[in-house]
């Protein structure tokens, strides 16, 4: 199971130890601020917005289309941005680092 | 379930044109249709405002109502402040122990249901849980929810528009009254107490958001949940279904807000002529975002006509898109949520006795949004061992 680091909007890092599931769900889980998933993951309300850092950016891979028309509304997107409901844990992620960005 | 052929009414005109110029009150108005121009347009409010009272809603509400609904008929930045005085409320409805009350609240209505050997669903089931459900986001005493029962499912539309918006109103300002020389925790508190941009709010501007609040979440939150209850009816696998697989009672909520799409479309007023696929708007005119067309539009979702519960991404508009996206989500999602997981736990069948369907008829589309009359026998799980 990966261990994945999260910077929070008040850049808090959090630190999420055999973390299941989707990113989204690992960090309602631990009710991380800034993470809200309203939509439960369905790719509609973009509140579980994520950049990834740099070194990552690769091993995580591109959003999948639906989710890519979803980030291109949102203004806080750029080419690391990720909504983290469509990111499976895997464990080739162990150690990822993401940040989260300020609510809109 | 009974919605086809009336739910993607909007089928040839999304594709083929983009736009249905429809006329409400004797004026066309540009429906815009797809997906990807719903989005967009709902982004852009500069040209397409939102700070435009009483013709935000399509037809408009100059005559059954005297307030500026608060945030809604307002356009950024000055709707970003606005809007921030009332999202604790509507945050609400992510605490656990509120979901918890919602879920008593349905679990009853449901062992109700089951005892009386029907339910007439719109009236003795949906409202009664609309009402209490909103006293509980509100923070008022759930007694209050008695009173809103009686004003039927639509505040302003049920039969007598204007005498029945000067009963929600009369009722605001009798609760801002009592708020306002014994405040407490209470939604009506918050907003005499509230201060913006270093001033209370106005008497006018409390009227406002409390208006909003009252009919926004009504009828679309009464048709969501009749909805649900006509589409097990018609679809006995589908409880089972969801039953046996209980990990899919989100992405099952969000297709159910999806499919159904209480809320057709809003208006936008464009204060500059523009151009919409070809159709021309004059300035001052309005377009509608076409919340239920955009829902529908194969571009985005497979089979758009078929009801998924596992359906995922779904990527619907059902509460609206950008800076004025649903408020009440949280509260709605909340509630279909405890619906679907009482229903797989208690109920085996639904058996439809009555059916009326509610349809909006406009002079270029017609749309089933919901019913009239539902009436239904719940047979629980444990007669059936
Ligand atoms: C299934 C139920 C619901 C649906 C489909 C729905 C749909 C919508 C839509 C599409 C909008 C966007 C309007 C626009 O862009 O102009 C909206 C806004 C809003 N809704 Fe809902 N709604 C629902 C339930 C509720 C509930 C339960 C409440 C309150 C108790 C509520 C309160 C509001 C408010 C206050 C806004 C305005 C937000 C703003 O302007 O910033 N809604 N809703
Ligand atoms: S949880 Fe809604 S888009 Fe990810």
């Amino acid at each position: 199971m990966p261990k994945v680091t999260l910077i929070t909007p008040s850049k808090e890092k959090v630190i999420l130890e055999d973390a299941i599931g989707t990113l989204m769900e690992a960090a309602l889980d631990a009710d991380v601020e800034g993470i809200d998933g309203d939509c439960g993951g369905v790719c509609s309300c973009s509140t579980c917005h994520v950049h990834v850092a740099p070194e990552w950016v690769e091993r995580v891979g591109p959003p999948n289309d639906a989710e890519a028309d979803t980030l291109e509304f949102d203004e806080r997107t750029n080419s690391r941005s990720r909504l983290s409901c469509q990111i499976e844990l895997k464990d080739e992620l162990d150690g990822m680092v993401v940040e989260i960005p300020n609510s809109q | 379930m009974s919605m086809p052929p009336l739910n993607d009414t909007f089928q040839d005109a999304r594709e083929s044109s983009g736009v249905l110029n429809c006329p409400f009150q004797g004026k066309e108005v540009a429906m815009i249709l797809r997906h990807r121009d719903v989005r967009t347009a709902a982004k852009d409010w500069q040209t397409f405002s939102s700070d435009a009272p009483f013709r935000v809603p399509i037809p408009s509400e100059e005559k059954v109502r005297s307030v500026r609904q608060l945030p809604i008929e307002t356009d950024p930045p000055l709707h970003t402040g606005l809007r921030k005085i009332v999202e604790p409320f509507f945050r609400r409805p992510r605490d656990p122990d509120f979901r918890a009350r919602i879920e008593r609240l349905i679990e009853g209505l449901v062992d109700e249901a089951i005892d009386s050997s029907e339910v007439e669903t719109v009236h003795e089931f949906a409202l009664p849980l609309q009402s209490r459900a909103l006293s509980y986001l509100l923070n008022l005493p759930e007694s209050e929810a008695e009173e809103w029962i009686n004003w039927g499912v639509h505040v302003f539309r049920d039969g007598d528009g204007p005498a029945k918006g000067a009963q929600l109103d009369s009722y605001i300002q009798t609760q801002l009254d009592r708020a306002e020389s014994k405040p407490g925790d209470d939604f009506f508190s918050a907003l005499t107490q509230a201060e913006f941009d270093g001033h209370r709010l106005t008497r006018e501007e409390m009227t406002g958001f409390a208006n909003l609040t009252f009919a926004g979440g009504r009828d679309t939150v009464i048709n969501t949940v009749v909805g649900v209850i006509a589409y097990f009816g018609e679809t006995p696998h589908a409880l089972d279904e969801l039953r046996r697989h209980p990990e899919q009672l989100k992405s099952a909520t969000e297709e159910f807000f999806r499919i159904l799409s209480p809320l057709t479309h809003i208006g936008r007023v464009c204060p500059n002529s523009t151009h919409v696929h070809g159709a021309q708007v004059e300035a001052n005119e309005r377009v509608a975002l076409t919340w239920a067309s955009a829902n529908h539009d194969s571009e985005v979702f497979e089979a758009p006509n078929e009801v998924r519960l596992d359906r995922k991404p779904n990527p619907h508009v059902a509460f609206g898109f950008g800076p004025h996206n649903c408020l009440g989500a949280h509260h709605a999602r909340a509630i279909l949520q405890s619906l679907l997981q009482t229903l797989i736990r208690k109920i085996h069948r639904i058996e439809i006795l009555q059916s009326i369907p509610k349809i909006e008829v406009e002079d270029r589309y017609q749309r089933q949004n919901g019913y009239e009359i539902l009436r239904v026998r719940l047979l629980p799980i444990s007669t059936q061992n």
